[in-house]
């Protein structure tokens, strides 16, 4: 029943809880969609893989260096069809990023798989050897080919493999 | 009619059981016709009808019907129009509506336009699709304050609306469901898209120097070094649309009363966002903000540009705008408001508001208490 969900004392207790820190789950995105293993990933578990630093114009003009994972890397942990893979209908998807803001850009495989491409795309979470301001981070989308900021998505919360259903 | 022995109880039993497992197969009504959606194709087609729920003639005068029924609430003095006036583009005009109960909102009504094309529904986004939507304010005791079973039961006690659920339906059996239904199915032809300036984007009518310039400012990002003016409402409320899919949280309070979208997921970096609703009609939507906080559109403008206050949530992308090389605030000149306040008039849609597909259909049945 909807009523239940609507419990003014299970809200303020979850708002509570919130607030005061303890049940905060550590900020991560997830992988899914057109994937083999779908999952949630970590800072933490970012900083045990091969790290990798690009550097970009961002908004304000400057170029900066940013450090985090291939965005090939982390599709590629969650067996997404790239590579010798990337082939036939598998052509035919591409990867919707989502922002906690709801803010959604797409990529097609073959512009993030380096045997098409020469660009890297970054999943950063430093600028400049610091963590990503808020606001920012912890994770962003950061594509140094890109002449437009617009697909260096802020705040990423899920990245998610999709079929084209035309 | 023939008089007919009285089926037993028993076998309504089964036969009802029968219905509600074929309900689900059998929508929409056999005799039905198609309800064509007309929009502006700027536009675009991203929105979602669900399978179950296609668009009927039918279902579209049922939902209207139902929109404008005052037996849907537990007084039977209140309608989804109560609060969604069609003359104030489906707003009450007020910060805060009183339901059955007397109890006020928590938030500002919003306005019904366009609801096709928006995925997360509410202020804070909590609910996906207008027939889980619509079941939130009948059922609410702040709201309409009657559960669908009561609604259905007094539905039933009017013959008419047994031969309306039939033809959207195929069933003469009125359910809380198909009742949400309908009411979607009206929602979901509730656009606006005939504006000055949707005249404007398909070359019927040609602006004013200061509405040239107020629809210039409100969709360009400022960039001082490149000595480019902008008010960066485009951001959010950029496409004709006029709003963007997004939560943000737009600077009214350094500690927000309302935790908005964190209430739904729990994650701090949602605290005191909201969804960015469409601007169409806006000069008819006073007050403004999710709390009616601003009476008037000069003050929103006055807000955007001047009083944006901080917090750890606060939009990047308004904290980072402004028209000044290391500029704190969008500083715009009271001339660029002017022009921004003319652009916004431009969105005032008087064919949506005086729609007659969309007004009261009961025509000798009062909805004022």
């Amino acid at each position: 029943m909807s009523k239940k969900f609507c419990n003014p004392f299970l809200l303020a207790a979850l708002l509570l809880i919130s607030i005061a820190g303890h049940a905060q789950p550590k900020p991560s995105f997830r992988v899914e969609g057109e994937v083999l293993k779908p999952r949630t990933l970590t800072q933490d578990d970012l900083l045990k893989w091969k790290t990798t630093e690009v550097k970009g114009k961002d908004r304000d003009g400057k170029e900066h260096v940013f450090k985090g994972v291939r965005l090939v890397d982390v599709l590629d942990s969650a067996g997404v069809t790239l590579g010798g893979k990337l082939r036939g209908e598998n052509l035919a998807k591409y990867v919707l990023v989502k922002a906690a803001d709801g803010y959604e850009v797409i990529f097609s495989l073959p512009e993030i798989d380096p045997e098409f491409t020469s660009q890297t795309v970054l999943l950063a979470y430093e600028v400049d050897g610091h963590p990503l301001a808020k606001g920012e981070g912890p994770f962003r989308m950061v594509v140094p080919s890109d002449k437009k900021q617009a697909r260096w998505i802020r705040e990423l919360t899920t990245i998610k493999v999709v079929f084209s259903k035309e | 009619m023939k008089k007919r022995k009285r089926p037993s109880v028993w076998m309504l039993a089964t036969a009802a059981t029968t219905l509600t497992v074929l309900l689900s197969f059998q929508t929409p009504g056999p005799s039905s016709q198609p309800y064509t959606l007309n929009y502006p194709a700027y536009f675009g087609g991203r929105f979602t009808i669900p399978e179950n729920n296609p668009m009927t003639q039918e279902g579209v005068a049922l939902g209207r019907m139902l929109f404008y029924e005052p037996r849907l609430s537990g007084n039977n003095r209140v309608t989804c129009a109560t609060c969604h006036q069609q003359k104030l583009a489906f707003t009450d005009g007020k910060a805060f509506s009183a339901g059955v109960d007397g109890t006020l909102t928590k938030r500002s009504s919003m306005s019904l336009s366009n609801l096709l094309w928006v995925r997360n529904l509410f202020w804070d986004g909590r609910v996906s699709g207008l027939e889980a939507q619509a079941v939130v304010p009948l059922t609410d005791p702040h709201e309409m304050g009657q559960s669908l079973e009561a609604s259905v039961m007094k539905l039933k006690a009017d013959g008419s609306y047994r031969e309306k659920f039939a033809q959207a339906f195929g069933s003469g059996d009125i359910t809380g469901e198909n009742l949400l239904k309908a009411l979607a199915q009206f929602e979901r032809t509730l656009i606006s898209g005939d504006s000055r300036y949707d005249k404007y984007l398909r070359g019927q009518y040609q602006p004013t120097a200061q509405e040239l310039r107020g629809i210039e400012l409100f969709m360009t990002p400022p960039s001082p070094q490149r000595n480019i003016r902008g008010a960066n409402c485009g951001h959010c409320h950029g496409t004709p649309k006029t709003f963007v899919e997004l939560f943000h949280n737009n600077g009214l309070d350094t500690l927000p009363k309302d935790a908005g979208r964190e209430a739904i997921t729990g994650q701090a970096i949602d605290r005191g966002r909201f969804r960015v609703p469409t601007l169409r009609n806006i000069s008819l939507t006073a007050p403004y903000m999710h709390d009616g906080r601003f009476a008037t559109l000069t003050e929103v403008l006055n807000h955007y540009n001047e009083h944006v206050q901080p917090s750890t949530t606060l939009s990047p992308f308004i904290a980072e705008a402004t028209n000044a090389v290391d500029g704190k605030s969008l500083m715009l000149t009271e001339t660029e408001k002017g022009d921004l306040l003319v652009f916004l008039q431009m969105l005032t849609d008087s064919a949506f508001v005086n729609n007659p597909d969309f007004s009261n259909p009961h025509f000798l049945r009062s909805t004022k208490p």
